[in-house]
């Protein structure tokens, strides 16, 4: 039976934004199922899985341990739960860690191609970026031109992706001290392909059964993620598009116009939504829009690949993860364009409710149902002109009794790349350190990660970057995190007021937000790289600082790779959502209290962002008390 | 008396017990097969998830009387003697429904049934594999349990566990704090967790 009634308090148990709750009432009534449904639909979940004792590898199997301590307590080749759970929580992890590594080889070869002459609508855009990589890297940049620096970079960038090197040169920017305890764990990363075939290697049956021995892999693959793939292509995107700096936009489902033609960019690399973006101002595709009867073309992003855009663009973002379907749901979206990770697979179900056309252009990720435009370095401005014209043409389709916007976006700042948070301070991080000593901020939490319909959407985030401000914790945040950040209005200089009196004044004297935006979730290097320059100011290393990372609403793989290295880089984190490693109890004691005595960090699990926020800020009490500050 | 007792606490939600049974009444008793046969099997017994992730395998508990039999019209529930259990005789079957109205379990389910030529619904309730039985074997779905929450065997020694756990509850009690269930600390952090979470 049809009742509005109902679908507005279902929409208010899913979502805290009003904007999100207004389109997920519409999606209810218009009949359209969403990742809320089908969590429903997939209750109960089997409980073997979310423990992690299930094993799928080999054809033996499938084969699962009996939790509460009877029979089966071995699969079929002998491996017991640890090996299992371990042996699961590396899979995961490598297929996280080769996500972001992956893309971020994708911008490396558009650089390439771009220095080579051979890309289309690509320029090497920051050359003060690209001279200060080259220096890293021993590339002589004297009389050079910037094409033939870049791709000697691009090939050097190649090789942390090989075997011939055996190290990673971005890992060197790492503080000797927090270096040195990799050392004594035999968990330097080598190099970022390998490190992820390798654990491929160790999780075939027969392989690796140390539980111990595992997780050290999972780290030095996690290592390789963060210090190598992920930094490798947050620096590249720089060099390509330009290195963020402070800027407006806004937030929310809002953002999608009433008159003009609505494409999302959806997905991670700025690869694709950079060139889309760039075509949308062609004077031949605006004025095919206006014959079209649309006011003109509105390109607003969605995830990771929205926040790439905002942080260099101030291109407005449509929303989380959550939302991808409820910007569907409008009724109002002429294209949903995807490149790749954390695209429903069911988008083009959903897209049938409606007249929006789901676009692929990743040889990488087609799906059934969805129109696929490939999208190379070479054909790249050709491409973007093809799928923008698609939308526009499809703008006629639209139907405005269906269509709802919400009302209001929301405004907010990005761009806080690492470069632009040191500047603002002066060119050095004495003035964040001198602030942090006197207690005018106690310390830093990052907070990143996805949406997970687990958990009230961006409850989470929400509820807990506002206890953590309110607290004098200076919060950082990428990914949709920091999305849901902007959609509740956390990231402009005027929520200071929101913060307690020391970060309010730091915030108020340099006109900041109290919730900083660092970018995409490959852009938690930004947060590693600011980490390491404050540590390496002090002279300790990252586990020192009063530093903490938390994802209260994860769901993704990659989620497991980054927290794996902040904790292998010395920093606490706390997970909102429970990973499936508690059919362990060894591998669960290992993450949860023994990784503190060796890396100074490690993980915790608390789904109430109230008590996460206590848990932090204990963590950040016991690092300070050991500064003796 | 012989029954599947259930134990909720050491039910995970993994659904075994589900595939089993479907697996167990199809024509065909394979799994890589059953998934392609005309009728398609489905499971009698139901995982359901209550609060907090919760879960409760619910299935038929061949009452004696059994309120189902006892209003059916056309006598199509019928008493199988030696093994006590609940069996439907499915071409006398008028799909009328008052057994599901009479059940206190909500657990009968219609649908078409292979042993029917015509696709018309019946009542395809749990039968509690009375072939399984007659082979001298457990019902599918606690054979198929891992975990104990659902156990084939002589109600009064099954039900004996669950008293003996009451005792020692009693025994040892020495306030609120007291925890004597044997679920191992890991386990039951993982649960507190969910029930958490449920709430979020």
């Amino acid at each position: 039976m049809y009742d509005a009634t109902e679908s507005k308090k279902i929409a208010e148990a899913r979502a805290l934004d009003p904007t999100d709750q207004e389109i997920i009432a519409k999606a209810i009534d218009d009949g359209v199922e969403t990742a809320w449904d089908r969590l429903a639909d997939q209750q109960p979940q089997c409980g073997f899985g979310q423990l992690g004792v299930c094993c799928n590898r080999c054809a033996m199997g499938p084969c699962r341990i009996e939790p509460f301590g009877k029979k089966p307590v071995r699969g079929v080749c002998g491996a017991n739960a640890d090996t299992i759970v371990a042996r699961n929580l590396l899979d995961d992890l490598a297929t996280g860690a080769a996500a972001h590594s992956d893309h971020g080889r994708e911008v490396v070869e558009v650089m390439l191609e771009t220095a080579e002459g051979k890309s289309q609508g690509y320029q090497i855009t920051d050359e003060t970026k690209l001279a200060a990589l080259a220096a890293e890297y021993g590339i002589k940049t004297a009389e050079r031109k910037k094409e033939e620096i870049a791709k000697d970079l691009a090939l050097a960038f190649m090789e942390e992706y090989g075997t011939a090197k055996g190290k990673l040169q971005m890992a060197e920017r790492a503080p000797t001290k927090t270096k040195e305890v990799w050392k004594k764990l035999g968990i330097v990363p080598r190099g970022v392909d390998r490190e992820i075939v390798e654990g491929m290697h160790r999780v075939h049956m027969g392989v690796d059964a140390d539980y111990t021995n595992i997780l050290l892999h999972a780290m030095r693959t996690s290592l390789a993620d963060g210090w190598g793939g992920s930094m490798i292509a947050t620096d590249c995107s720089d060099v390509l598009f330009g290195t963020p700096v402070p800027i407006k936009t806004r937030a929310n489902l809002g953002v999608l116009s009433k008159d003009k033609v609505n494409i999302t960019l959806h997905g991670h690399n700025p690869i694709l939504s950079e060139m889309i973006v760039k075509a949308a101002s062609d004077p031949d595709l605006v004025k095919r829009a206006a014959e079209k009867g649309a006011k003109g073309i509105n390109c607003v992003g969605m995830c990771c690949t929205g926040n790439e855009l905002l942080m260099r663009r101030g291109v407005p973002i449509a929303g989380t993860f959550l939302d991808q379907e409820l910007a569907i749901a409008t009724g109002a979206l002429e294209a949903m364009v995807v490149d790749y990770q954390c695209i429903f697979p069911s988008l083009p179900q959903t897209a049938s409710c409606y007249h929006t056309k789901v676009v692929t252009t990743s040889v990488k990720t087609k799906i059934p149902g969805a129109i696929f435009k490939e999208f190379r370095p070479d054909n790249a401005y050709d491409t973007a002109k093809e799928i923008i014209s698609l939308a526009i043409d499809n703008y006629p389709n639209r139907n405005p009794d269906r269509v709802r916007i919400p009302a209001k976006p929301i405004d907010m700042m990005a761009g806080f790349s690492e470069e632009t948070i040191r500047k603002a301070l002066g060119g050095t991080y004495k003035p964040l350190i001198d602030a942090i000593v006197t207690g005018t901020i106690k310390g830093v939490v990052g907070i990143v990660g996805c949406n997970n319909p687990k958990i009230k959407q961006d409850y989470g985030h929400i509820t807990l970057a506002r206890a953590l401000i309110k607290r004098n914790i200076l919060v950082v945040e990428t990914g949709c995190a920091a999305i849901a950040s902007g959609k509740n209005g956390l990231l402009v200089p005027e929520a200071a007021d929101l913060a307690g009196d020391g970060l309010k004044s730091v915030c108020k004297a340099l006109g900041i937000p109290p919730v900083l935006h660092m970018g995409s979730c490959v852009d938690n290097s930004r947060i590693l790289v600011l980490a390491a320059n404050v540590a390496n100011e002090l002279g300790v290393g990252i586990g020192d600082l009063p530093v903490c990372g938390a994802a209260p609403e994860w769901y993704s793989q990659k989620a497991i790779s980054i927290g794996t290295y902040f904790v292998s880089s010395g920093v606490y984190v706390v997970l909102g959502i429970p990973p499936k490693i508690f059919g362990s109890a060894n591998v669960t004691t290992l993450l949860a209290a023994q990784l503190q005595g060796i890396t100074n960090a490690c993980f915790a699990v608390e789904p109430d962002p109230l008590k996460a926020a206590d848990l932090l800020e204990a963590e950040i009490n016991r690092k300070r008390t050991a500064l003796k500050i | 008396m012989k029954t599947v007792f259930v134990r909720p606490e050491l039910c995970i939600g993994c659904r075994h017990c589900e595939v089993a049974c479907a697996v167990e009444h199809a024509e065909n008793k394979n799994i890589l097969s059953a998934v392609n046969e005309k009728k398609k099997s489905q499971p009698r017994i139901f995982v359901e998830t209550g609060p907090g992730y919760k879960t409760f395998p619910n299935r038929c508990r061949h009452c004696d009387p059994a309120p189902c039999m006892q209003v059916c019209p056309t006598g199509a529930l019928v008493r199988d003697i030696a093994t006590g259990s609940v069996g439907i005789a499915y071409p006398r079957c008028i799909g009328c429904a008052v057994c599901a109205m009479a059940c206190p379990f909500g657990i009968i389910r219609f649908g078409p049934v292979r042993q029917l030529d015509t696709d018309r619904e019946v009542n395809a309730k749990c039968d509690n594999c009375l072939e399984r039985q007659k082979d001298g074997m457990t019902p599918a779905c606690a054979w198929a349990c891992k975990t104990g929450a659902l156990e084939f065997g002589d109600a009064n020694d099954l039900v004996r566990t669950s008293r003996k756990d009451f005792t020692t509850r009693l025994v040892l009690s020495e306030g609120k704090g007291a925890e004597v269930t044997a679920l191992p600390a890991n386990i039951r952090a993982f649960k507190a967790i969910m029930e958490e979470l449920a709430g979020l």
